[in-house]
């Protein structure tokens, strides 16, 4: 006679477990998100939002985080700009024009191994091409030191170039798994109508995938957003802008560009215990708009991609 | 007797090492409508997508013999322009209705607007009149606008039909048009191809028997990548001559 058996005890002890990880995971975010909000929200007010930061031992006079904001803004946009063409026309030509072989498993391992590549080294990368004294005209000439023709190599658009190399493989990568969704039977109907093959990337397989490119785009935006070491080491130490005053008038634009500032994540840096501010209220104000811009950047890719579903039903 | 309009002559067929069509011969006449029948796998597909040289995409592909078309010998084309402007002059109509996820109107216009240009009044006039050839514009001449995707499956493939024509075809290649389709829809669609062969050289495939002996003028039957049978759908269903095609109508295989 055979006994039958029984899967309670395994099936419970799977639930279990499944259980558990997910709680610890939904606890440990959320304890991240109060823990901020707990420590930063006497920060938070309307002119630690409009007001720059000041080098000041007083927390009266040090000012509030315009800077930095606009400088994550800024150099989200650099990057985006510079990535974005980019990636798409890799990706299109991945997708639809290379034929397999060395040189295609070479392009797709460099994608790979750059997508590895630690940010502190693309950083550090960065510095020593941009410091060159080709690359001036990107952030500024060094002047007044005995026997130095090197170029200062920090600067919003130093910055914004290396965050494009840094989220290039990773746009890369999400926009060719985009393209790969386009159905093959619009791109054979497309074809039987005497469509080339251009006319077909461009006027059937790209507007079918926008919203997933669209999606592809916002998620390197948030990693332009939480990146810290290429600001760091490329756009300078400095908490104001420091291109001609006041910075945000059209005529002082490109001056600001090719200057130093800082983003949300270095001023964290600095007003944290580690860096010279030791204010932490101050760190964990500024923690609150970081992740409060991370979250509607990820809400906003969610809605994009839902858009996208609703038109494909 | 009708003017020919396309012959294929002694066409093979590999992907890769594998064959898929030995040795077809097929002459299909102007404005009537051609059905290849037989069991899955049998080549007829490979054939139908042969005649509009979509089976190029397909990088392991490769085919000896020719398919001339009024005249012109269609694997002797070696420019991309001249491949896209045959296939221009052949709709094709998939076993999935394929409309892009836009609105009616920009579905219907996306082949025009590439090659032509014209006033929008025009445009439209063209539009209307293709949906109405195309036996749809009834259903949905209240709401141009709307998303493609929002139709029933039969609408899309109707719509899909109206789009081919668009180009003005002399030749439409249908494949397996209507087994995603209900009863009414395919009634719909067979009744359609009837009217679209007076202007039109059309060529089916189908699993359908019955849809072959409804519809067509013309049968070839495939087995194993060779045709077995060609002629007349009467006379193919009335007197099969081969052992196999028998079994096969009769729905014994």
């Amino acid at each position: 006679m055979l006994k039958r058996k029984s899967h309670k005890i395994d099936s419970s002890i799977g639930n279990a477990y499944s259980f558990l990880s997910l709680a610890i995971i939904v606890c440990v975010c959320l304890f991240i998100i109060l823990t901020t909000i707990y420590f930063g929200r006497q920060a938070i007010s309307l002119h630690f939002l409009s007001t720059e930061p000041n080098p000041s031992a007083l927390d009266a006079a040090s000012g509030g985080i315009l800077t930095p904001m606009i400088g994550t803004i800024l150099l989200t946009l650099i990057g985006i700009m510079i990535a974005v063409p980019f990636a798409l026309a890799t990706a299109i030509y991945l997708r639809f024009y290379s034929k397999k072989g060395i040189f295609l498993s070479l392009v797709k391992s460099a994608v790979n191994i750059l997508s590895g590549i630690p940010t502190v080294v693309v950083a550090l990368f960065a510095l020593v091409i941009f410091t060159q004294p080709m690359f001036a005209f990107l952030s500024a000439k060094i002047e007044g030191v005995e026997g130095s023709n090197m170029a200062y190599g920090k600067s919003f658009l130093v910055a914004g170039v290396t965050m494009a190399i840094m989220i290039l493989p990773f746009v890369i990568k999400s926009m060719e798994e985009v393209l790969k969704t386009v159905p093959e039977s619009y791109i054979h109907g497309s074809l039987a109508l005497g469509a080339t093959k251009w006319q077909t990337i461009s006027k059937v397989v790209l507007p079918s995938a926008r919203s997933g490119i669209a999606t592809g785009i916002i998620l390197g935006m948030g990693r332009i957003v939480g990146d810290t070491a290429i600001v760091w080491l490329t756009l300078g130490g400095t908490l104001r802008m420091t291109g001609n005053q006041p910075w945000y008038l059209p005529g002082n634009f490109w001056s600001t560009l090719v200057n130093t500032g800082s983003t949300l994540t270095t001023y964290i840096y600095y007003t944290s215990p580690a860096g010279e501010g030791n204010s932490l209220e101050v760190a964990f104000g500024a923690a609150i708009v970081l992740i409060a811009i991370i979250i509607l950047l990820n809400l906003a890719a969610t809605f994009i991609a839902g858009i996208g579903e609703l038109k494909h039903e | 007797m009708n003017k020919s309009m396309i012959e294929i002559q002694d066409v093979n067929v590999w992907y890769g090492e594998k064959q898929a069509l030995y040795n077809n011969n097929l002459s299909i006449q102007e404005n009537s409508i051609y059905a290849f029948i037989g069991p899955s796998g049998c080549g007829k597909t490979t054939l139908l997508r042969s005649i509009n040289r979509l089976n190029d995409l397909i990088k392991s592909f490769r085919i000896t013999g020719n398919i001339i078309i009024k005249g012109q010998p269609i694997y002797d084309l070696q420019k991309k322009a001249d491949i896209e402007e045959m296939r221009r002059h052949i709709g094709m109509i998939f076993q999935q209705p394929n409309p892009l996820p836009t609105s009616i109107i920009k579905n219907m216009l996306l082949p025009i607007n590439e090659h032509f240009q014209g006033d929008k009044v025009e445009l439209e006039n063209l539009v209307i009149e293709k949906l109405q050839q195309a036996a749809i514009y009834q259903e949905i001449s209240s709401s141009l606008q709307k998303a493609a995707l929002s139709l029933s499956g039969g609408q899309q493939q109707r719509l899909c039909i109206a789009r081919a024509l668009m180009l003005e075809p002399s030749i439409l290649l249908f494949d397996e048009p209507c087994s995603a389709l209900d009863p009414i829809s395919t009634y719909k669609i067979e009744e359609l191809l009837m009217e679209l062969k007076q202007k039109h050289t059309i060529v089916i495939v189908t699993h359908n028997m019955e849809q072959a002996r409804r519809i067509s003028d013309y049968t070839a039957f495939f087995y194993e990548g060779k045709i077995i049978e060609q002629g007349t759908t009467l006379d193919m269903f009335m007197n099969p001559k081969s052992e196999m095609l028998e079994h096969y109508i009769s729905g014994k295989f």
